[in-house]
């Protein structure tokens, strides 16, 4: 017993009096005036690559919010399940919360408090009723199989105003949310192929509004109300009204559990006022995730452009160097050539493929960057071998610059067929890496297995040095 | 018109000091005594110390009578520390380290603001921010017998001194000073509490006056009173 008194946090009377005392004179503890928020903060996850030859973990859909000294963070997951048999095609949204106990001294692990469920109730009225999250484009095949979001909320820091915070760190999460593509195939037509999010781009949520919820706490029965209750406050009021609407003025979900009664009037200018909160608080939250979306397509237009002249420039390598040729060989299992055209074009490949080494000395880092994925400082192996081929392929850069003038002057036009065939064949490989999504998994496998036959010993140490 | 702040702390930490001076042979039950000699040791006062290092060696110092208090513990003849932070000599032979943490560990002869959790027939249970809760018994007030039992309800501030201190037993308060007198010492009333680092409500207790609150003190008259547990009150100069 001593225990549980001793560790819950304590007002005294002494700071309840003066709260309220404050209030009477449209004074707040922090000095902030009744109908203010406090500093919002969003953060997002960053995207983290994984190593190896699955596609990179990206932190989409997730997000911080600090709003004062409340810190919450929101996770958004998909899944594949059953649709519920009243709804066959539509997907489904759940909202788990989590009250960590570091947040206050009143949670405790386990089971869900009052204000847990009742926070989590809250936030999920707002999405669900008032249709914020499309659920229909969520539906793959309609009765048997839709895509289950899944919003899970962690509480970090209790400063008050839990259910606000909560609000716009889901949402914030939802909005940079993407879910993998998926299309049918198979034999019959009626297996569902989840493609990789390195092959194919994943996809946006389709959300048409942002329902915000605004919190008011009442004093002195119901007569003076603020916005935003911090900690101290949330201990002495006597009554406390969330609002959730969107910047249209649509109202999504009024709560108003308990506590001192108010009256109508009140009821009506809290919601004047919370519309108005809420149009600020959607631009903040959009200029977030604006910000966000185009430092992740920054991001990815670097790796595509690496990639694309690692492509062409894979057959050099192969001629000069036996060991490169190897490495060379996992990076194409990688992007899915098939081993043969190599073989077969080799001739032509040396000559119209030396206009490519301009690019390829640059870009032999960034080259080797999706392979090992990071700096080669650490292993000695690559550093040299990189080396290796920039040396190579800079000596070779002179003579057979004229070579390729001289050849391209007898035999033009016999170049210039072969050089399209290649060219587009390595476009046309391009573009069925999308369709190649079923054979993803065998390619895969029979890359590892190559690997683990050939290069035993490389490849455990470089996923070793990585892990 | 300038108001001097009134400030209780100070009075009771100068009290303090003059009980030492006074008392030197007596020992409080959580400091421990030693045999040393006439050197002083080395230059490891006011300098940072870290949980292991030997403050004092006890061979070469022998009769004389030293003082310790917070983290440090005796160790056969060796003085070591137990908790990081400042090592800190008071003349003329009280030693003890000096660190800054959100909590609060009890010390004997410390004075702290507490906050009333529960009412029992003998004591008071009060939160100090230490790790147990703190016992103030009933008849700790001056002239306090059974028929007049201060009634405290729950929540209020209280300024008290610790008298017992074992990491083993809740801490024990009294709202006296060791003469017996009220000497400031007991409820808090009005005004406004906030919490701070033991560091910063032990520099607002330093010796040349802390310039903010003399600062505060050329605007305003103010009542401050300042517990070493990291907990400070504030409150308009009743006269």
């Amino acid at each position: 017993m001593e225990q549980r008194l001793a560790s819950t946090s304590r007002m005294t009377v002494n700071e309840r009096k003066f709260v309220e005392t404050a209030l009477a004179s449209d004074l707040r503890v922090d000095g902030r005036r009744p109908f203010d928020y406090r500093r919002l903060t969003i953060k997002f996850g960053r995207s983290v690559p994984v190593y190896g030859f699955t596609a990179s973990a990206t932190e989409d859909g997730s997000s911080e919010v600090q709003l004062g000294q409340t810190h919450v963070i929101g996770f958004v997951t998909s899944q594949l399940v059953q649709p519920y048999r009243d709804r066959p095609n539509e997907g489904t949204l759940s909202i788990f919360t989590e009250f960590s106990p570091m947040a206050d001294p009143s949670f405790e692990a386990g089971r869900p408090g009052e204000s847990a469920i009742e926070l989590g109730r809250v936030v999920d009225r707002g999405l669900r009723e008032s249709k914020a999250v499309d659920m229909e484009s969520l539906c793959v095949v309609a009765g048997k199989s839709v895509w289950s979001i899944r919003v899970d909320l962690h509480i970090l820091d209790n400063g008050g105003n839990l259910i606000d915070a909560a609000n716009i760190a889901a949402l914030a999460a939802l909005l940079t949310f993407r879910r993998p593509e998926c299309s049918l195939g198979g034999e019959n037509g009626q297996d569902i192929i989840v493609h990789d999010p390195e092959v194919m781009e994943p996809l946006t949520l389709i959300i048409h509004h942002l329902p915000i919820a605004v919190t008011f706490a009442f004093f002195s029965e119901g007569n003076i109300m603020v916005i935003d209750p911090t900690h101290k406050e949330e201990v002495v009021m006597g009554g406390r009204m969330t609002a959730t609407v969107n910047s249209n003025g649509d109202v999504c979900a009024v709560q108003k559990a308990g506590g001192e009664g108010v009256t109508p009037n009140m009821i009506m200018q809290c919601l004047r006022i919370a519309s108005v909160k809420a149009a600020d608080i959607t631009s903040k939250i959009k200029n977030a995730v604006e910000t966000y979306n185009t430092e992740r397509t920054l991001r990815k237009v670097k790796r595509h452009s690496s990639t694309v002249t690692h492509q062409v420039s894979v057959p050099d390598v192969i001629t000069k160097d036996k060991q490169a040729e190897n490495i060379i060989r996992h990076q194409e299992e990688m992007i899915h050539h098939e081993p043969d055209r190599i073989s077969n074009c080799d001739d032509e490949m040396t000559v119209d493929t030396r206009t490519c080494i301009k690019t390829e000395g640059n870009s032999r880092d960034s080259c080797t960057d999706p392979f090992v994925g990071g700096p080669s400082n650490w292993d000695p192996y690559l550093n040299k071998l990189s080396s290796n081929l920039v040396g190579k392929s800079q000596d070779l850069l002179g003579p057979l610059t004229i070579g390729k003038e001289q050849q391209e002057e007898s035999k033009s036009n016999k170049m210039a067929v072969e050089n399209s065939p290649e060219y587009a064949t390595i476009s046309s490989n391009s573009e069925t890496l999308g369709v190649s999504g079923p054979r993803q998994q065998t390619d895969v496998a029979k890359s590892l297995k190559d690997a683990v036959k050939s290069k035993a010993r490389k490849k455990s140490k470089a996923s070793a040095t990585t892990r | 018109k300038r108001h001097r702040p009134l400030r209780r702390s100070s009075i009771c930490f100068a009290s303090l000091l003059c009980s030492y001076a006074i008392n030197p042979q007596e020992t409080l039950t959580s400091e421990m005594n030693a045999e040393t000699s006439d050197a002083p040791p080395t230059s490891l006062v006011d300098r940072t110390v870290v949980p292991g290092d030997t403050v004092l060696d006890l061979t070469a110092m022998a009769n004389q009578t030293i003082k310790l208090g917070a983290g440090l513990r005796q160790d056969c003849d060796t003085i070591s520390v137990m908790k990081a932070g400042k090592l800190r000599l008071s003349k003329p032979n009280k030693y003890w380290v000096e660190s800054s943490h959100k909590r609060y560990v009890p010390c004997v002869e410390d004075t702290v603001l507490g906050i009333v959790v529960d009412c029992k027939p003998d004591n008071f249970l009060v939160d100090i921010k230490a790790p147990t809760l703190a016992f103030l018994p009933v008849l700790a007030f001056e002239g306090g017998t059974r028929r007049n039992i201060p009634k405290f309800e729950i929540g209020t501030l209280l300024y008290v001194r610790v008298v017992k201190a074992n990491n083993s037993m809740n801490p024990e308060l009294s709202c006296m000073d060791e003469t017996g007198k009220a000497a400031e010492f007991g409820q808090l009333k009005d005004g406004y509490m906030f919490e701070t680092s033991t560091g910063l409500s032990r520099m607002l207790l330093s010796s040349p006056t802390c310039p903010v609150l003399e600062a505060l003190g050329k605007k305003l008259s103010y009542e401050i009173a300042v517990g070493l547990n990291g907990r400070v009150w504030v409150s308009y100069y009743h006269s």
